[in-house]
């Protein structure tokens, strides 16, 4: 199991760093399908991946406020479906544009990694 | 578009911060109630699944304030609000406050203005336009053996020699010459001495200057017979004419003759080699000053041609040099052509002094924040709690640092604010305190102000400041052991980092302090090494004036002879007055004429002869003037008569120079620059007097019956029974009852020259200054190692109490907590006397009759130190010593 939990060290990484970028990349995925507030992103990365990410609370909210901040998601004030107001969150264009390079650098990076390992 | 939206989000965080960090709340609060929701289902009762929640999510207060870092505005909100909460704290602790604000502002304050001065003397360009394109040029003999040959304000050219370079010169565009002059100025029937000065008609438009009212000189207008016009300074224009354009044109008396008015210069124009000038007139030069190659007298500044290096300039005026000396041998052929910029020739002088006192005054500022650093420190230590609650609470170290910074910049500031007022004030005291005559001959000083330079200096020594003491505290933050504050505390050990650096500090606050006292130590030991110099002459009670002997009422020689002798005997009846004498020359008044001669049986090339100072005395010169006699006899009334033998004196440093371990008296010398002129006996030798100032070398002096080289500026020394100042009305009235026309001209008393001499300002000025800077460094020091000390002490309390209830004596706590002190004081000499072996070499051009590593003076100021740094350990020791061990060991 991959936790997410972003260390005091982690706050200034750049874009390059592998755990962030792949954090973002989960983000950014799971709201194209559709907009969803913290909460139902956390739960869905968790279920897609089978349990295999749990995504803390501390790194995802820093995260998703970053994204925000950087123009690639915009948040929308909402009622679920029980009807309380949560943050939405969806893709911006230009976030739908820095999805697919991340996708195009995350299948790059994958495969150069699959190369490395099944050579051994 | 996503640009757009990120500039909406920054301003949106920035200007709606409340709804943003409702959001964030609200936002987290939702995720919480989901996690117990989850909690619930999974079966857990209420309680459990709340705190379970809880715990699954962590510090959120943490998570809060990384998000708000991702909102890149923080920078701009947390400098508010450390700013604000920065204000809190330091209006908790007024005395604290108080005490770092004052440091700074001393600091700062002393920092600008010193500054300002050199700003206003080294950084500002002459008031010309291209003034590095002006060079002054000048002619010196290599046997010239006078300290003069050093000092670019002496350098001097004859007027054909002059002449010559102005025809030949291609590298100058333009070669002017002046020099200077008084004349009685009559205004209705006022009469007063105003000085002037004497410049060929191309001065003023070779340092690019126009008058700003009339015109320039014309061409043609400096020749002997050339019409009398003057150019009115804007100073003089505006207190003797009140200002009135209607000035051109009108004519005023000076001396005997009528001077038309033909032009005013700029208000900011200032020619500083004769800054004492009141109006500029046209040389009205004589036939011999005009056509003696061998006079040199008028002081030549050039401007270099657009495509002209000074390097060229240089070659060029040497062969002009070698064709002169090919051409006139006996004048020329040993001189050699000299030039610096005038920038140099003005400031040159001043230059090593204002370095060395705005290197001394930084000291002052490093010690200055040392200290601050070591006041906050020592209150951080009391804040320890505070941090590491907040750290606990999830606030970062950088944030921490960066609201310490915060604090101390709002210490820098306020210093600076302060500082600015006591720069203002401590700029107008260091022109205050420079002597008139002195400020005349550097009036760029008077432009010291705060200009934009100066304030950006401020602001950019505020800023370092507020960094290098708001560095030390925050560091510490970096420190591992900052978590283990919370447990730690009560144990009260101080950190090792933090001792460190504390003690550091305070071991370069005595360094430092014992740099400033070593500076101070030699510049005054040079000051009263100066004032104990003895020039030679008694210097108590001696008044000195001159008398200008108009040529149109004294036509030829024998009419100033006849004023003289009158004048001196109406003097000599006046009650009060032990004698007066007439001279060439005042001894330490600078200046001089100088001759070439040759000493009978000796054989000497042409052009090869010595030169030394020529001084033309009345035969009581020396009684009046206290100059003792070595060997014959002084003057007597039948050599000073006008057609009398032909008798020299001469002084110990002629004799060592021309006749060493010879009699001189009997021989006899000839002065060279006629033909015609006849032997001279020597007939007696007078004791060596200090001739430019008091740190000049003895120079070879031969002296002349005054009367037979008569020159119609005659000045007088007169010694007085009582305050020679207190003569000053009687003499006016008996030269009044002498000649009705004349006027006393800037009497002024012996103790008056001196202390307004440059060679004693050079030593006072720095003494009063680098010894002001270095009892504040002192004084700075000492308090903080008496903190240091006794924080030192109040922290191992408890240790002390178990000392010395196992049976320490007292003197042993005492030797321990002074031990502590000496220790760090010693380190301090040490690092100290390093240091200003090396610095004071920078000193010695201002040093006189010390050495820059005089051990008198190491060896007392690290006694100073170590005696009051000791006396600062005591008082803690004492309180130390005092411990009760039963309290001590309840303290906990």
């Amino acid at each position: 199991m991959i936790v997410y939990n972003c260390g005091r060290s982690r706050r200034m990484a750049k874009p390059t760093d592998l755990v962030q970028g792949t954090l973002d990349l989960l983000i950014l995925k799971t709201i194209s399908l559709e907009p969803s507030h913290g909460w139902a992103i956390a739960k869905r990365i968790q279920q897609v991946s089978r349990e295999a990410f749990q995504v803390q609370q501390g790194s995802l909210y820093p995260a998703l406020h970053r994204l925000e901040q950087q123009g690639w998601i915009e948040a929308e004030w909402r009622p679920t479906e029980t009807g309380r107001m949560a943050k939405f969150y969806s893709l911006t264009r230009a976030g739908r544009g820095q999805m697919q390079k991340e996708l195009a650098t995350w299948s790059r990076l994958s495969a150069a990694i699959d190369l490395v390992v099944q050579e051994v | 578009m996503r640009a757009f939206r990120i500039v909406r989000l920054r301003l949106r965080s920035l200007l709606h911060r409340r709804n943003v960090e409702c959001e964030l709340d609200a936002e987290l609060r939702f995720h919480l109630d989901r996690q117990i929701e989850e909690n619930l289902v999974s079966g857990m009762a209420p309680d459990e699944a709340h705190w379970a929640a809880l715990r699954t999510i962590g510090g959120l207060t943490q998570y809060q304030e990384e998000c708000r870092d991702m909102r890149r505005v923080n920078l701009i909100e947390n400098l508010v609000r450390d700013l604000r909460f920065g204000l809190r704290t330091q209006s908790h602790s007024p005395a604290f406050t108080a005490v770092a604000i004052l440091t700074l502002a001393l600091g700062i304050g002393a920092n600008t203005a010193i500054f300002s001065v050199v700003r206003a003397a080294l950084l500002r360009p002459l008031p010309y336009a291209g003034q590095d394109r002006l060079i002054t040029v000048g002619e010196v003999r290599s046997q010239q053996e006078l300290s003069d040959t050093l000092n670019p304000a002496f350098w001097n050219a004859s007027y054909p020699d002059y002449l010559d370079w102005r025809t030949q010169s291609k590298a100058f565009s333009s070669l002017a010459g002046f020099t200077g002059d008084g004349f009685t100025f009559r205004s209705g029937s006022q009469a007063e001495t105003v000085f002037a000065v004497q410049a060929t008609t191309n001065f003023l438009s070779t340092l690019g200057v126009k008058p700003f009212l009339g015109r320039d000189f014309h061409v043609g207008e400096d020749v002997s017979a050339g019409p009398y016009v003057a150019i009115l300074t804007y100073s003089f224009w505006r207190s003797r004419f009140g200002g009135d354009p209607r000035v051109i044109g009108r004519s005023i008396r000076l001396d005997s003759n009528s001077v038309t008015i033909i032009g005013v210069l700029p208000a900011q124009f200032e020619f500083a080699p004769r800054g004492n000038a009141q109006i500029w007139v046209p040389l009205h030069i004589d036939q011999d000053l005009a056509t003696r190659r061998n006079l040199r007298w008028i002081s030549v500044v050039g401007r270099l041609a657009p495509a002209a290096s000074p390097v060229q300039a240089k070659a060029e005026m040497e062969l002009i040099n070698s064709r002169l000396a090919a051409a006139y041998q006996v004048q020329n052929s040993s001189i050699r052509v000299v030039m610096v910029p005038l920038r140099e020739r003005i400031v040159g002088r001043v230059r090593p002094l204002l370095l060395v006192l705005f290197g001394a005054v930084g000291f002052v500022l490093l010690i200055a924040c040392a200290n601050v650093a070591n006041l906050l420190m020592a209150r951080a230590t009391g804040r320890r709690r505070e941090f590491a609650v907040r750290t606990a609470l999830g606030a970062g170290r950088t944030r921490l640092a960066s609201q310490l910074l915060a604090e101390s910049l709002i210490l820098a500031t306020a210093g600076a604010a302060l500082g600015l007022l006591i720069a203002r004030f401590g700029a107008r005291l260091l022109i205050a305190a420079i002597p008139q005559t002195l400020l005349d001959s550097m009036p760029f000083l008077r432009d010291t102000h705060a200009d934009p330079l100066v304030l950006a200096f401020l602001f950019a020594t505020m800023i370092f400041t507020g960094v290098a003491f708001g560095l030390a505290p925050a560091l510490e933050l970096f420190n591992p052991s900052v978590g283990a504050t919370l447990k730690d505390e009560s144990r009260g050990s101080a950190g090792a980092m933090r001792t460190r650096l504390r003690h550091a500090l305070v071991i370069a606050e005595i360094a430092f302090s014992l740099v400033l006292l070593v500076g101070a130590g030699l510049m005054v030991k040079s000051l009263t090494a100066l004032l104990d110099r003895n020039p030679g002459f008694n210097t108590g009670r001696l008044l000195t004036f001159s008398v200008f002997l108009p040529p149109a009422s004294y036509p030829k020689d024998p009419d100033a002879i006849r004023f003289d002798q009158d004048f001196r005997n109406r003097v000599a009846a006046l009650p009060g007055i032990v004698g007066i004498a007439s001279t060439s020359i005042v001894p330490l008044t600078g200046g001089g004429n100088t001759i070439r001669y040759v000493v009978e049986g000796h054989l000497t090339a042409t052009g090869e002869e010595n030169e030394c100072n020529i001084r033309d005395v009345s035969s009581n010169y020396f009684s009046t003037m206290g100059i003792p006699l070595i060997a014959g006899r002084f003057f007597n009334d039948s050599d000073d008569t006008a057609v009398g033998p032909m008798r020299v004196i001469v002084n110990q440093a002629w004799v060592k120079q021309n006749l060493p371990g010879e009699d001189p008296l009997g021989k006899r010398i000839k002065f060279t620059y006629s033909p015609t002129q006849p032997f001279r006996q020597i007939v007696g030798v007078v004791g060596d007097n200090a001739e430019a100032g008091l740190d000049s070398p003895n120079q070879p002096t031969l002296y002349a019956p005054f009367l037979q080289d008569v020159n119609p500026f005659i000045n007088y020394t007169v010694r007085t029974a009582g305050d020679p100042a207190g003569a000053i009305g009687a003499l006016r009235v008996a030269l009044r009852n002498t000649d009705l026309q004349l006027i006393l001209i800037t009497p002024v008393t012996m103790d008056q020259i001196i202390a307004q001499s440059p060679s004693v300002f050079l030593r006072r000025y720095p003494s009063l200054l680098i010894g002001s800077f270095a009892a504040l460094a002192l004084i700075l020091a000492i308090v903080g190692l008496y903190g240091l000390i006794s924080y030192s002490v109040s922290q191992r309390t408890r240790e002390l109490g178990i000392r010395i209830a196992l049976g320490a004596q007292r003197s042993d706590v005492v030797r321990l907590v002074v031990g502590e002190g000496a220790r760090l004081t010693v380190i301090g000499i040490g690092v100290g006397m390093f240091v200003a072996l090396g610095l004071t070499q920078l000193l010695r051009s201002l040093l006189f009759g010390v050495s820059a590593l005089d051990p008198l003076t190491f060896a007392g100021v690290a006694l100073l130190l170590t005696l009051v740094a000791t006396a600062a350990c005591y008082i803690p020791a004492r309180r130390a010593m005092r411990t009760d061990p039963i309290v001590a060991l309840r303290y906990e």
